[in-house]
């Protein structure tokens, strides 16, 4: 089992490579702006943007500015520097980073809990009017844009600009450790709008997984050994049915790590993905590849982490 | 318009902004400066507040601002700042030799500086004496010098500062041309508080009066020096202040993830080291926490109905809408003065709009008010008819609202016969052009930017051109495209300029002085015009001394560009800003219109 | 003639199934009896009603929507008419069931042991020390070497006669008094099969245990079973002690099954005479005899009477009596059938001897192809 997790972090590496070498290439490739130009300004002399090319190593060849940008990272984890915002990348990430871990673990946890909940219920009842609500209801969620829902919380329910004064309104993030009690009622919308389409997708998933599940032989087995319909659901039903959901978490968390700029830019949650977005708009490429390689990572322990608890849920699948 | 903020808003922002153009067309009312004439006087909405009236004295003392801005600023490091936002900053932490206070842009009040300089040599010496008992702010926390301005200048060369501007004013200033960031010969402290600028040619009056910006502010070589040495430059995230305001340090001066956090916040806290006594500025605020980002509307909204807080930037038109009709106090706009132009760059040096002719046509063509209303009606824009504008000295000399009486210029509505009749008298019978070129259009995607340049495009069709259209995000549109002389554009719709300062100098000169285009770079005189006649009276005017006389020489070529048909004028920007009921907020009219911290205090 | 009281008596059970394309009869009005401590097998092909009956006894059916009536009664208990709750005592408890595919049977995610473990401590409160070991106990039993080791194993880890044995270990764990088999050893090689039934067997003399074999292979139940009902249909159509069934079978869907089965003894070159058609369906089933439409011997109004489980004779031995069966035909005809079919004379044949006249063309073509058959898949 170690050999196999070692493999595949190696594997994993190459991959990042891989990725980095791509986007070094779509950059140059682009009609996008020239970064030594956006750090000069609004008049500039060519022999000015020329010295700053030339200081930034701009005017080395594409595969020698990729080795040094390799060589930092893996010698000195030195990510490079934001020409724009004039700081080191790393800073910036890990500056921004916690924001968008809060927002992302908080609602999955939101959206396994919901989600799994009404889909076994669902499931349980299927062809009910409560199953036939629930799914539609789960249609709906899954079609609203985040963007709008998070508007509609708002407006619904901010404190400040809201019909009702639940939670606080936009902007009002801070740090866990800085005052926990105020990072938690200002998280509860956010949290509600990352989980609200990725529950009903989990519900749907969980409701035909478990469905089909329930007719195999092994619960009928169960059912005649004479344990109560709960005890066969959960125990017997849910756990194998719960393997597409485990393969879908992991890429899903490591997804939404790197793109939840919506939620951010609506509530004004200072996270990687509003980073990553304004950093685009900016050309300003050591952040966004700072940004990808940080998705890529999690994308890839995500499989990892995925891999792994499939082999230890599935004992069949530890021989292969 | 920054691309952000609009992309994101784009569908809600078109929709409102088509109300709001109907609703702010039909609100009239004057509170406005100068006002007179019929369609393009600068009437502002009932209640609404303005810059150019408001008091600057009988502030509250203390409080904490609450100041949101959906955009990041650019460049916080006072050798390099140009940004109205950035400008924010630099303004109550940085002093300059010569400032604005908030209501004029004209007249500079004294502020490193003690008093007005002295020019001699035939305006090829400037001696400035500096105040005593200014100090700089914790880690460094001497008096400063005139040594401390002396390397303030010095280090615009260098390229890991990478100063925007300082060929474009400073290069008469002997040895600046060829520095590299060391000392500069022209520039030295003969005395612990007497700087002396010797320059090459007579440009006294430009230098002093670019001394408004920030470079001229005082940093202390001991400690920047090492700072200046790194690639690039960081300094920036070292700063120190000398103004009653800085950005919060640690105790080694370390500014970066303090007191500015990128694309996260700022805070401002009181310099303690700075004296009252020796500044104009009252400072009744005792922090401003400025947090960066966010949906545009829900900030507009908070703003509006909450407490303590500001929007930095310009709110987003659904936001200005409700303001106007439930707000309005809580409501500046800011006419002229800082704020900008927008204009439609014509390509004068390639192409078939080489020939003047043809610029008139398009001119004459041009709906104005049309574009005016996409870009949000009569609240935020008024017609432009010349290129000089309210407040800089030379806008009434040169025709003011109105503008010079030519028959192209007289309909705001677009007049196609007139168009016709250029059209004829470039050499196309039929009124339209027959000619083979396709022009090469290029604008900016976001909104409303991109409906101008839809419209605009129909404009150029309707004169019989064929076109290809290219809309690209703006800053690339501005690097890459408009202003490259290789890239050969003819038309750029969405082009805008906003001065530096405020004399007339620095409003027409970067964008029509012809000897400024550089063949390898980008230009900011997108239409590449380049008039030998203009460009000369550009270099007589230069050296005229003088508010007045600079005014009047700069108004006569600033009708020559109207007869020249350089450029198609449209829009005379007003910038709105929203405050809570409960903020006394101070806007810097010099400033397009944004909040001074150094005025502003809570009630 | 007074047995003792069986352990489980069915009366006239109904099951029947609402689908999109109507009601399906699963089972159709079946009654029969299980002694303590005897085993009944249950013969029929798929879709007659075997395997549906015994999951209604278990209370197994009641999850698909499944319409019951009449009686189950288990030690007097009727089980039709008892709560979920209440069955769920009895399930693996008092009455055990085993299945077809060992593999699909058991739940592939936990070991082995685990499952058995869990088999005792739903009935029995005991520490999990206690249940392991009498998995351990129970593996051993049933004949599974190594047994302690073997606990700790997976599903896919036990071979196919072993995975069996296993399911035959949990379904013992509680010391059922009734255990009953469907298809145990239909997915098994036949050597394996021998095993399995031995093993079931030697359980059965050492627990006194009755069982219900249902299978569709009649060799399967000649060793194993003492009483044989024949089911076709949704119905029993023959019902008789092991001899007397496989000494004179009346049915001629019995004669069928026994005449497709090659014997050791029978020569090469006799032919298999199969069963022709393919079983009714349960929505519409033919007219009539259920069974008319492919039976050799069918007569014009077998399409009209429906025959009723009746003695084969009134007169002669008590074996006799309780054989029962379900046919128009004269019983005396029948007896000259089956002599000439156990000649080995095709049914063609032994018809045209015994002097029948062929079945009605229009009739036998008239049969329904296959209908639904219920997946009961619980």
């Amino acid at each position: 089992m170690t050999r196999y997790i070692i493999r595949r972090l190696l594997w994993g590496v190459v991959l990042l490579v891989l990725v980095l070498a791509l986007l070094f290439v779509i950059f140059r490739i682009l009609p996008t702006a020239d970064p030594a130009k956006l750090r000069a300004g609004r008049l500039q002399s060519p022999k000015i943007i020329a010295e700053i090319r030339h200081d930034l190593g701009l005017d080395k060849s594409l595969p020698a500015q990729f080795w040094i940008y390799i060589k930092g990272i893996f010698l000195h984890f030195n990510l490079g520097y934001s020409y724009y915002s004039n700081a080191p990348v790393k800073e910036l990430i890990f500056n921004r980073l916690p924001a968008t871990l809060s927002l992302v673990l908080g609602g999955a946890i939101i959206w396994l809990f919901a989600g799994l909940s009404v889909g076994i219920i669902s499931a349980r009842r299927a062809g009910s009017k409560l199953d036939r609500a629930s799914m539609g209801t789960a249609l709906v969620l899954v079609s609203a844009p985040e963007y709008w829902l998070g508007l509609l919380m708002l407006f619904f329910f901010a404190s400040d600009i809201g019909k009702i004064h639940v939670f606080p309104g936009a902007g009002s993030y801070v740090g866990l450790t800085a005052e926990p009690a105020k990072w938690f009622t200002s998280m509860v919308m956010p949290w509600l709008v990352v989980a609200a389409g990725t529950a009903a997708i989990y519900a749907r998933l969980i409701r035909g997984s478990l469905i089909e599940t329930m007719g195999e032989d092994y619960i009928r087995t169960a059912r005649a050994k004479g344990l109560s319909e709960r005890r066969v659901v959960l125990r017997h039903g849910l756990r194998s049915a719960i393997n597409p959901i485990v393969t879908v978490l992991g890429v899903d968390i490591a997804v939404l790590l790197g793109s939840s700029v919506l939620v951010e830019t609506v509530f004004d949650i200072p996270g990687i993905g509003r980073l990553n977005y304004v950093a685009i708009t900016h050309s300003d490429f050591p952040i966004v590849q700072g940004t990808v390689l940080f998705a890529a990572m999690f994308v890839i322990l995500a499989n990892i982490i995925v891999d792994i608890a499939y082999a230890y849920l599935d004992p069949r699948v530890r021989y292969s | 318009m920054r691309a952000l903020r609009t992309i994101l808003l784009t569908a809600l922002a078109a929709a409102a902004m088509m109300a709001l153009a109907a609703c702010g067309s039909s609100s009239s009312s004057s509170s406005s400066s100068s006002g007179t004439a019929s369609s393009g006087s600068s009437g502002l909405p009932a209640g609404v507040k303005n810059p150019i009236n408001e008091s600057l004295t009988g502030g509250k003392r203390g409080g904490v601002l609450n100041d949101v801005q959906s955009e990041d600023f650019e460049h916080l490091d006072p050798g390099q700042a140009y940004f109205q936002l950035d400008y924010q900053i630099t303004n109550s932490t940085q002093r300059a030799l010569y400032s604005y206070k908030p209501n004029t842009f004209s007249q500079t009040t004294p502020d490193l500086a003690e008093g007005e300089p002295k020019l001699s040599d035939g305006n090829k010496l400037i001696t400035i004496n500096i105040r005593k008992g200014v100090h700089f702010s914790p880690p460094v926390n001497r008096e400063v010098t005139a040594a401390d301005v002396e390397y303030a200048i010095d280090r615009v060369a260098n390229p890991n500062v990478a100063n925007p501007y300082y060929l474009g004013y400073l290069e008469g200033v002997e040895g600046m041309k060829t520095s590299k960031g060391g000392q500069i010969p022209g520039v030295k402290a003969t005395g612990k508080y007497t700087l002396q600028i010797k320059l090459t040619t007579p440009s006294a009056p430009i230098v002093v009066a670019s001394m408004v910006l920030p470079y001229s502010a005082p940093v202390p070589k001991e400690y920047a020096a090492k700072f200046d040495a790194q690639k690039p430059s960081e300094y920036v995230n070292y700063q120190v202040a000398s103004g009653p305001y800085m950005l919060k340090n640690n105790s080694a001066g370390k500014v970066l993830g303090i007191g500015y956090q990128p694309g996260k916040s700022a805070t401002l806290v009181r310099n303690p080291n700075w004296k009252a006594s020796t500044d104009f500025r009252p400072a009744y605020l005792n922090q401003i926490n400025i947090s960066i980002g966010g949906d545009a509307n829900v900030i507009g909204r908070q703003v509006l109905e909450g407490s303590d807080m500001v929007q930095s930037d310009a709110p987003a038109a659904p936001i200005v809408k409700l303001a106007v009709q439930q707000h309005p106090s809580q409501l500046t706009i800011s006419a002229g003065g800082g704020a900008g132009t927008r204009y439609i760059a014509i390509n004068n040096s390639y192409g078939p709009f080489k020939n003047v002719n043809l610029r008139k046509a398009l001119w004459a063509a041009t709906d104005r008010e049309d574009l005016d209303r996409l870009r949000g009606g009569k609240t935020v824009a008024d017609v432009m008819t010349h290129f000089l504008w309210n407040g800089i000295a030379g806008f009434e000399e040169s025709g003011g609202f109105t503008g010079p009486k030519v028959d192209y210029n007289e309909h705001p509505q677009g007049d196609m016969a007139v168009a016709e009749k250029y059209m004829k008298l470039a050499g196309y019978p039929s009124g339209k052009y027959t000619g083979s070129e396709t022009l090469q259009v290029v604008g900016d995607s976001s909104a409303p930017a991109n409906n101008v340049a839809e419209a605009v495009n129909s404009t150029l069709q309707k004169l019989g051109f064929k076109t290809k259209l290219n809309l690209v995000e703006h800053t690339v549109m501005y690097s890459k495209y408009c202003g490259v002389v290789s890239e050969k554009i003819d038309v750029c719709p969405n082009v805008g300029w906003i001065a530096d300062f405020g004399d007339p100098q620095a409003v027409l000169d970067v964008p029509f002085n012809g000897n400024l285009i550089v063949q390898n770079g980008t230009n900011s005189n997108w239409g590449l015009v380049n008039h030998p006649k203009i460009n000369a009276a550009m270099e007589a005017a230069s050296k005229v001394v003088g508010v007045k006389a600079r005014g009047e020489a700069w108004a006569k070529i600033d009708r020559e560009l109207v007869a020249e048909a350089v450029a198609v004028p449209y829009q005379w920007a007003k910038e709105p800003y929203i405050e809570s009921k409960d903020v006394e907020g101070i806007n810097d009219y010099w400033n397009s219109g944004t909040f001074d911290y150094s005025f502003t205090s809570l009630k | 003639m007074s047995a003792s009281e069986p352990l489980l008596r069915v009366e006239d059970l109904r099951v029947e199934f609402p689908t999109e394309d109507g009601i399906v009869h699963a089972v159709d009005g079946v009654s029969y009896e299980v002694q303590r401590a005897r085993t009944l097998g249950i013969v029929g092909e798929s879709g007659s009603g075997k395997t549906v009956s015994s999951l209604t006894t278990l209370g197994l059916t009641r999850t698909q929507g499944a319409r019951i009536s009449g009686r189950i009664l288990f030690e007097g208990k009727d089980l039709v008419a008892l709560s979920e709750a209440e069955l769920r005592t009895i399930r693996g408890n008092e009455i055990a069931m085993i299945f077809q595919d060992p593999l699909s049977s058991l739940h592939p995610f936990f070991k082995v042991g685990a499952q058995l473990i869990e088999a005792v401590r739903v009935h029995q409160d005991v520490s999990k020390d206690v249940a392991r070991r009498r998995a351990v106990e129970l593996l051993g039993l049933v004949g599974i070497p190594d047994p302690s080791r073997r606990v700790d194993e997976y599903p896919h880890e036990f071979s196919g006669g072993m995975r069996q044995r296993a399911m035959i270990a949990m379904a013992l764990s509680n010391e059922p008094k009734l255990l009953i088999a469907d298809e145990p050893t239909t997915a098994l090689d036949v050597t394996v099969q021998a095993q399995i039934l031995a093993l079931l067997e030697r359980l059965q003399q050492e627990l006194g245990m009755a069982i219900v074999m249902i299978t569709h292979d009649l060799g399967v139940v000649a060793e194993m079973a003492d009483d044989i009902a024949v089911m076709y249909a949704g119905r029993i159509i023959e019902n008789a002690s092991a001899e007397t069934l496989f000494a004179g079978p009346e049915h001629p869907y019995t004669w069928g099954l026994l005449k497709s089965i090659p014997t050791l003894t029978g020569s090469r070159s006799q032919p298999l005479v199969p069963i022709s058609g393919s079983p009714p369906s349960l929505i519409n089933p033919p007219p009539g005899c259920h069974f008319h439409p492919r039976c050799p011997y069918s007569q014009p109004d077998h399409a009209r009477i429906d025959p009723q489980l009746r003695p084969v004779s009134e007169a002669s031995s008590e074996g006799a009596s309780s054989h029962q069966v379900a046919c128009l035909l004269e019983p005396s005809v029948r007896k000259r059938l089956w002599a000439e079919l156990s000649e080995g004379k095709t049914p063609e044949q032994a018809r045209v001897d015994v002097g029948l006249p062929a079945p009605p063309e229009a009739l036998a073509s008239a049969a329904d192809p296959v209908g639904d058959v219920p997946e009961v898949g619980l």
